[in-house]
C-alpha cells in the first residue's frame, strides 16, 4: 500500500487507496462466509452420520422418547416445500412411526390444503382434526392419527374474524356497558368461529427461512420452534433428535 | 468463529446468500423497506475514546465501523431480543439472581452501543413479561427498582446519543414512580432521531392483540368503523409496536438456548428470522451479536412467497 500512498497526485492516490481498501473488505467478507459455509457443511455431515446411527438403532434415542410430552405437533412448511407431496407423506410416516398422533400441517399459501385428499389416502387411520373432535375422541387417544391443515388465513385473519364476532355481538347488545375483550373472550370467539384448535407444543419448520411463516400467532405462545432444514433433506434421525431434545426441555412459563 | 461451536442454533439449512443480493428487492408485505444508506442517521457516539461521527462520516469511517463479515446494506432494520438467562448465569457462578440482572444491564448497554454504531434503526428488548409476575415478590421488586435506576442513569446518555425510547406493555401494574419515569423519558426523547429503543415491560403478545382489539372496539363504539370492516390491517395498526418506524422485527435473538418466543411479539414474528443463542444474556456480547447478524445476512428471506 505504501507505493499507492506515495503517488504524486494525492487525489488519485486516495481514490485508488479507497478502491483497494473496498476490494479487500469484499475479499474478507467472502472469506468469512466461505468459512461459515464450510462449518455448516461439516455440521450437515455430522447430522447425516448421527441420523444414520439413530435410524439404525445404534443410538438408542428412539427407544427412550416420551411421546406423551408432544401432545400436538406443528409442521410448518415453506410453500415450495409443501408442493413436494411425496416428501410430506414420507415425513408424516416417520412421525407416525415415532408415535405422535396429533399433527398440524401449515403452509402459508394453502398448498397442503389442496393436497389434503392425497395425504389422507395414505394414512388409513388418519382423521381430520375437526372430524376427530366431533366424534368425541380426545387428544390423548392413541387412535386415531389426526391431521389439521392450516394456512395463513387461519392465523391473522382468524383473529380478525374473532374480533369481528365479539364486536358484532357487542354492537347488537345495547345492554353491555363493558366490551368483553380479554384473552379468554378471544379464545371463545376463535372457537365459535371455527379456529379453536390446540396450541402446538413443538413446531418443526422445514424450508430455507427460520421463521414461522405466519403460523397462527395466537397458538404459539410457548411453542418450541426447531428449524429442520429443507424437506428433501429430512432424516428420521433428525426428527428423533428434535423430538427427543424437546422432551428434555423444562419450561417455566415465565416463573 | 469459536462461538459458532457453542451456538445451539437451528439446523443450518440455507446456503449463504449471494453476497451481491440486493435487499431492495425484498418487499415486506406490511411496510416499505427504506434504503438504509439514504435514510439512516448515525449517532455521535464515543466508544473507547473514538468518535463515530454521524452524517459527516467519511465512507472509510462508515465501512470501518462494521465488523468484517457483515454488510451494511444487509443489516436488519429492526432487531428484537429476548434477554433470557440472567438467573441461570448468576446461579452458575454461585451469585444471587440480582447479580445476574445487573450483569444483564451491562450486556444491554453494550447491545445498544453496537446498534447505534452499526446503523440498526430499531432495537426492541423484552425486559419483563406479564407472565413474570408469578416470580417471587422480592425478585420482582428488585427488577422494578433496577429498571427505574437503569432508566434514570441512562437518560442523559439517551439524549446525548439521540436515542428515542418507547416503552410498550401494560403500565398499569408497574410502580407509580416507574410509570412517571417512563412517561418522562418518552416525552424527553420523543424528538430524537437516532436508534429507536423499544423496551417491553409487562408485555405479552396476546395482551398486545387484545389491546388492539379493545382500541378497535372503541372505534366501533364511536361509530368510526363498522364491525364488518375489521380486518387484519385494522388490528395491525393498533398494535403497540406501531410506535416504531419499522414495527416488525427482521431478526429475533433469544439467548440461553431456549427455542421459543414465550409470548413475545406473537403477531409480529410471522417473517422474523429466529436466532437462538446458547449464551446466557449477561454473556451475550459483540461476538455473539456479530454471529447473529452474519447468520441473518446469509439467510434467504422470502416473506412466505416463492423465490
Amino acid at each position: 500500500m505504501n507505493w499507492l500512498t506515495s503517488i504524486q497526485d494525492p487525489i488519485i492516490g486516495k481514490d485508488l487507496y479507497s478502491k483497494y481498501y473496498y476490494l479487500w473488505l469484499i475479499v474478507i467478507w467472502h472469506v468469512v462466509h466461505f468459512i461459515i459455509s464450510i462449518w455448516y457443511c461439516a455440521l450437515r455431515l455430522a447430522e447425516t452420520v448421527e441420523s444414520y446411527l439413530i435410524s439404525s438403532g445404534l443410538l438408542m434415542w428412539n427407544k427412550t422418547i416420551d411421546t406423551s410430552r408432544v401432545q400436538y405437533l406443528a409442521i410448518v412448511l415453506d410453500s415450495e416445500e409443501a408442493c413436494r407431496t411425496s416428501e410430506v407423506i414420507k415425513l408424516l410416516q416417520c412421525i407416525e412411526r415415532i408415535g405422535l398422533r396429533n399433527i398440524c400441517l401449515y403452509d402459508r399459501e394453502g398448498v397442503l390444503k389442496k393436497s389434503k385428499d392425497i395425504i389422507m389416502e395414505k394414512f388409513s387411520r388418519a382423521k381430520l382434526f375437526e372430524e376427530a373432535c366431533t366424534t368425541a375422541t380426545t387428544l390423548l387417544d392413541k387412535e386415531p392419527f389426526t391431521l389439521e391443515f392450516v394456512s395463513f388465513s387461519d392465523g391473522k385473519e382468524a383473529i380478525a374474524q374473532a374480533a369481528n364476532y365479539i364486536f358484532t355481538n357487542y354492537h347488537k347488545s345495547r345492554y353491555q356497558k363493558d366490551l368483553p375483550c380479554t384473552e379468554s373472550h378471544i379464545d371463545e370467539a376463535l372457537k365459535a368461529t371455527g379456529y379453536g384448535q390446540p396450541y402446538p407444543d413443538l413446531m418443526l419448520i422445514y424450508g430455507p427461512s427460520r421463521c414461522n411463516l405466519g403460523f397462527p400467532a395466537w397458538r404459539i405462545r410457548y411453542t418450541e420452534m426447531v428449524h429442520m432444514g429443507p424437506l428433501k433433506s429430512m432424516k428420521y434421525g433428525s426428527l428423533i433428535k428434535a423430538i427427543h431434545r424437546f422432551t428434555m426441555v423444562y419450561q417455566n412459563y415465565g416463573k | 468463529m469459536l462461538s459458532l461451536f457453542a451456538h445451539l442454533s437451528l439446523t443450518p439449512s440455507s446456503r449463504p446468500d449471494n453476497p451481491t443480493h440486493n435487499p431492495k428487492l425484498h418487499s415486506n408485505p406490511t411496510h416499505l423497506r427504506k434504503d438504509p444508506i439514504l435514510t439512516r442517521q448515525q449517532n455521535e457516539f464515543d466508544l473507547a475514546g473514538k468518535n463515530y461521527s454521524g452524517a459527516g462520516a467519511s465512507p472509510e469511517e462508515e465501512r470501518s465501523s462494521i465488523p468484517d463479515g457483515l454488510r451494511r446494506e444487509l443489516m436488519p432494520e429492526h432487531v428484537a431480543v429476548i434477554m433470557d438467562g440472567n438467573r441461570r448465569w448468576a446461579r452458575m457462578r454461585g451469585l444471587p439472581s440480582g447479580s445476574g440482572y445487573e450483569a444483564g444491564i451491562r450486556a444491554f448497554r453494550v447491545l445498544v452501543e453496537l446498534c447505534c454504531k452499526w446503523g440498526i434503526r430499531v432495537l426492541t428488548v423484552f425486559a419483563f413479561s406479564s407472565d413474570n409476575w408469578v416470580r417471587p415478590k422480592m425478585e420482582v421488586d428488585f427488577l422494578m427498582n433496577l429498571f427505574e435506576k437503569g432508566i434514570k442513569a441512562e437518560l442523559d446518555n439517551f439524549m446525548r446519543e439521540d436515542i428515542k425510547v418507547s416503552i410498550i406493555g401494560d403500565p398499569s401494574k408497574l410502580p407509580t414512580s416507574l410509570q412517571r419515569l417512563i412517561a418522562r423519558v418518552e416525552k424527553n426523547t420523543k424528538h430524537n432521531t437516532g436508534l429507536h429503543l423499544v423496551v417491553a415491560v409487562n408485555y405479552s403478545g396476546k395482551y398486545d392483540i387484545v389491546q388492539a382489539c379493545q382500541s378497535i372496539a372503541q372505534k366501533v363504539k364511536d361509530g368510526l368503523i363498522e364491525p364488518e370492516e375489521i380486518n387484519e390491517s385494522s388490528i395491525e395498526q393498533e398494535l403497540e409496536t406501531n410506535c416504531a418506524e419499522y414495527p416488525y422485527p427482521d431478526l429475533l435473538i433469544r439467548t440461553s438456548g431456549e427455542l421459543r418466543v414465550s409470548n413475545f411479539f406473537l403477531w409480529q414474528l410471522a417473517y422474523t428470522e429466529l436466532f437462538f443463542s446458547k449464551s446466557h444474556w449477561p454473556d451475550f456480547g459483540e461476538a455473539d451479536f456479530v454471529e447473529a447478524l452474519v447468520s441473518f445476512q446469509q439467510r434467504q428471506r422470502r416473506y412466505g412467497g416463492y423465490k
